[in-house]
């Protein structure tokens, strides 16, 4: 997956589960619970972006995935 | 024709203010009420076992319904906390203190959230076969005997109940279509340790958002029924976040699926039937169950109304 279709998934993921979230690039680096993304919505953010790009995201990698950056660079490795 | 006639439950009188133990643990209270959706927890008191919470929701039902002892011809209890290990089997002990007669069958029945949905199957499957009019049904689980009450994931969600279901002859509700499913590969998602439960609550989280759609909507084909004819749809209720994200994922209405756990948590076993209890009354024409949990296991069942 090329990094311009990730990035795409990874906003659109975050903003449908996270209210009045409005990603843009420069939030790209922030941590996801300084976006306000709670331990829950972290879940279903992570399983939404797996079924979305169709990369496997195991627990324990799925723990070190803190921003969206983070996010991104994993599925398009 | 077998079917569930009535349902009764009993929360124990002492619980746990979840406000407070946000407070201890350290978590938000507002993601503790609107996300996990729980504010307060029923706790089994020092001197309440599962016989004597049992025995409790028994009572309870002869207050709704005319029950003649000497006709329970079976008692099935589901639960994986039972008293004294499970030996003796909790259902004797259930049958002692009711003072039923010899002439019935007790067993006990280890599963999880998904044990009503099993458990209904179980003990109609049973008593059909062998020629039984009249049985009881019991689920109590009261994990606050195995949680870790440091431990933020599993204690703020948990709460103590126990429920009895009548099944007879003379049913209002009777099984139309079941289907049961385990994923014994992923069954350490959900373990006691050591007397202490624990719980991956990312892996329950993915299997419950993952699986429990494809059930319900499986079940449905093979009902040849669509979404529009299911009147209420009664799901475990796991945790309000992980209830309404089914919700979208099955596109189930809102208004159909109650969540209704603010005042009892998860209470494993007995969270469908204590909906279930309340929505009797309603006499809705179709009802789908869906259990999921410890195993991992899940069960669907769709229940038509007797007119």
């Amino acid at each position: 997956m090329n990094r311009e279709d990730a990035v795409k998934i990874v906003m659109q993921t975050l903003e449908k589960n996270v209210d009045g979230l409005e990603m843009a690039e420069e939030k790209m680096k922030e941590s996801l619970s300084d976006l306000g993304v709670d331990s829950l919505d972290v879940m279903l953010i992570i399983m939404d972006v797996a079924e979305a790009s169709g990369v496997n995201i195991g627990d324990d990698q799925a723990e070190e995935l803190d921003t969206p950056e983070k996010i991104v660079d994993f599925i398009t490795k | 024709m077998l079917g569930i006639q009535s349902i009764a439950s009993y929360l124990p009188k002492d619980s746990v203010d979840n406000m407070h133990q946000a407070d201890r643990l350290g978590a938000d209270r507002d993601f503790v009420q609107h996300k996990i959706g729980v504010s307060t927890l029923p706790r089994a008191e020092e001197h309440d076992s599962v016989v004597s919470m049992c025995v409790a929701a028994f009572k309870q039902l002869c207050k709704k319904e005319s029950v003649d002892l000497n006709e329970i011809e079976c008692v099935v209890l589901c639960t994986q906390n039972p008293d004294g290990g499970g030996l003796p089997h909790n259902s004797a002990l259930i049958h002692a203190e009711l003072g039923l007669s010899e002439e019935c069958a007790c067993f006990d029945i280890g599963l999880g959230c998904s044990g009503y949905v099993y458990g209904l199957s179980v003990i109609q499957s049973f008593m059909s076969v062998n020629g039984m009019k009249k049985g009881l049904f019991f689920t109590c689980d009261p994990y606050s005997k195995i949680l870790n009450h440091d431990d933020k994931n599993t204690c703020l969600l948990f709460g103590d109940a126990a429920s009895v279901t009548l099944i007879s002859d003379t049913p209002c509700y009777i099984l139309e279509k079941a289907q049961f499913s385990t994923k014994g590969s992923a069954s350490d998602a959900l373990v006691k340790n050591d007397g202490i439960l624990e719980m991956n609550g990312r892996a329950v989280f993915n299997f419950a958002l993952q699986e429990v759609p494809k059930q319900i909507t499986s079940i449905l084909n093979k009902a040849e029924l669509c979404i529009e004819d299911i009147d209420v749809f009664l799901l475990h209720q796991g945790s309000r976040f992980m209830l309404e994200n089914i919700i979208k994922r099955t596109k189930i209405s809102e208004e159909k699926t109650p969540i209704n756990l603010l005042q009892t948590g998860n209470t494993v076993s007995s969270s469908i039937p204590l909906l279930l209890e309340s929505e009797l009354s309603n006499h809705s024409n179709r009802i789908l169950m869906s259990g999921f949990g410890v195993g991992l296991s899940w069960a669907t069942a769709i229940y038509r109304l007797v007119k």
